[in-house]
């Protein structure tokens, strides 16, 4: 499940999404655009790591936000180690990990409702430009209600692929998983018509 | 208990004819709509809060047209789906709940204190925080009736909310709304068990409503005619 909320009393759960996010923009250019010092970059670290200790999250936490990252470490790895010097590659791996371990953090301790309205009243100002920003955090929120559903959607089709036999055939399991999410969007509308939104 | 008027309603759908010139006069909490696949039942159910909109005749329910005044109706109907899957909305079990008050000018506190009220009532409580798809179908088909109770309805419309269930969570579904819940029920059931509990059912076969009346007799008679076939 994408919402990744963990309810808490910390300083960082009690802080206002808005701010929280303003906060967590600014840490990740200055992270981008901070220098391959290998002391900065260890500062940081540590410093994103102590932000989940405060959130009362532990240090296992921090380990499995991270563990979850080593594909995409793998791949930046692979894509620059022929062409890069190794400190620039450690530098831009290490910066990648804390600003998605970052990003974690504010999801971790921010319920997605408080992060929608902060996106709602940050895109009020577009309303004159015939923006609805109600249905813009509307549209975010259902994304992150969607991602878990259609990734059952996928492990369905493949069990069912599985229990006939069926190896792995991407035409076979893509237009099965098109058919049932254009089913899905049509209950859904349903479902948004049912509960009073046009 | 107020009223749903049907009045020579007939759907069309591109393929089929879902209802046929269909004309009935309901006033009982608890109404049963029974039928095969396909006899119009979830049809029936759907142009009660406007999701079906009728090719010819009118609907009236609790004195509102479905389709002028759809957005009176939906304040007034609740409706519940088969599957509780694509009924949440929201990521979690409390922002599902409180998504049905948006729009009604209730401030934070407000939603909060009635979006923990609804889920003690329908015992997800402990749930609040928990991403809503990771509840079991059961607690999923009670979050559905929550986000619908919430917004405090007078009429429930419910089409085949069982089917996905298991017994035990049926039993719990089945209690909840035909027992427990004041307001006025339209359940489509293929449970002729759930049907004879409700005051009176509705048989539908082909789009046409075929026989009314109270639930035992008109059981017993599909029951036969299901037997013949």
């Amino acid at each position: 499940m994408i919402s990744l909320y963990r309810p808490g009393d910390s300083v960082l759960h009690r802080l206002p999404a808005g701010p929280k996010l303003l906060v967590v923009m600014a840490l990740a250019l200055a992270i981008s655009l901070a220098p391959a010092n290998p002391w900065s970059l260890a500062g940081t670290t540590l410093a994103v790591a102590g932000g989940y200790l405060l959130a009362g999250l532990g240090a296992v936490e921090v380990g499995r936000q991270a563990w979850r990252l080593r594909w995409l470490v793998l791949v930046m790895v692979l894509c620059q180690v022929f062409f890069l010097p190794g400190l620039t590659v450690a530098a831009n791996v290490v910066r990648v990990i804390v600003v998605i371990l970052l990003a974690n953090l504010v999801t971790l301790t921010t319920r997605t409702e408080d992060l929608v309205d902060a996106i709602e009243r940050a895109l009020s100002p577009l309303r004159r430009l015939g923006v609805n920003p109600s249905r813009v955090a509307l549209m975010l929120s259902m994304t992150i209600t969607t991602i878990p559903v259609i990734a059952g959607f996928a492990a369905q089709i493949r069990e069912a692929q599985r229990a006939r036999g069926v190896p792995l055939a991407p035409l076979a399991f893509v237009v099965p998983l098109l058919i049932m999410t254009l089913k899905h969007s049509d209950d859904l509308a349903d479902a948004l018509t049912a509960r009073g939104i046009d | 208990m107020t009223e749903i008027e049907l009045s020579a309603v007939t759907v069309e759908f591109p393929a089929r004819t879902a209802l046929r010139d269909v004309s009935v006069r309901l006033h009982e909490r608890r109404i049963a709509v029974i039928g095969s696949n396909g006899s119009g039942k979830s049809t029936f159910a759907r142009t009660l809060n406007g999701l079906v909109t009728p090719t010819t005749g009118e609907v009236r329910v609790h004195g509102i047209d479905p389709v002028r005044q759809s957005r009176q109706l939906r304040r007034r109907v609740g409706f519940v789906f088969s599957n509780p899957d694509t009924q949440i909305i929201m990521p979690t079990v409390a922002e599902d709940a409180a998504f049905s008050l948006r729009g009604r000018g209730l401030s934070r506190a407000e939603v909060r204190e009635r979006v923990a009220a609804a889920l003690d009532r329908i015992g997800l409580s402990e749930y609040a925080d928990s991403p809503a798809h990771t509840l079991s179908g059961g607690q999923k088909q009670l979050l559905a009736l929550c986000a619908v109770l919430i917004g405090e309805p007078s009429l429930v419309v419910a089409d085949e909310p069982t089917a996905y269930l298991d017994a035990a969570n049926s039993r719990r579904i089945a209690r909840f709304l035909l027992d427990e819940m004041p307001q006025q029920l339209v359940l489509a059931t293929h449970d002729l068990g759930l049907a004879a509990r409700c005051d009176i059912a509705l048989r539908f076969e082909d789009g046409q409503l075929v026989d009314q009346g109270d639930p035992a007799p008109v059981i017993a008679r599909y029951e036969h005619d299901q037997d013949q076939e």
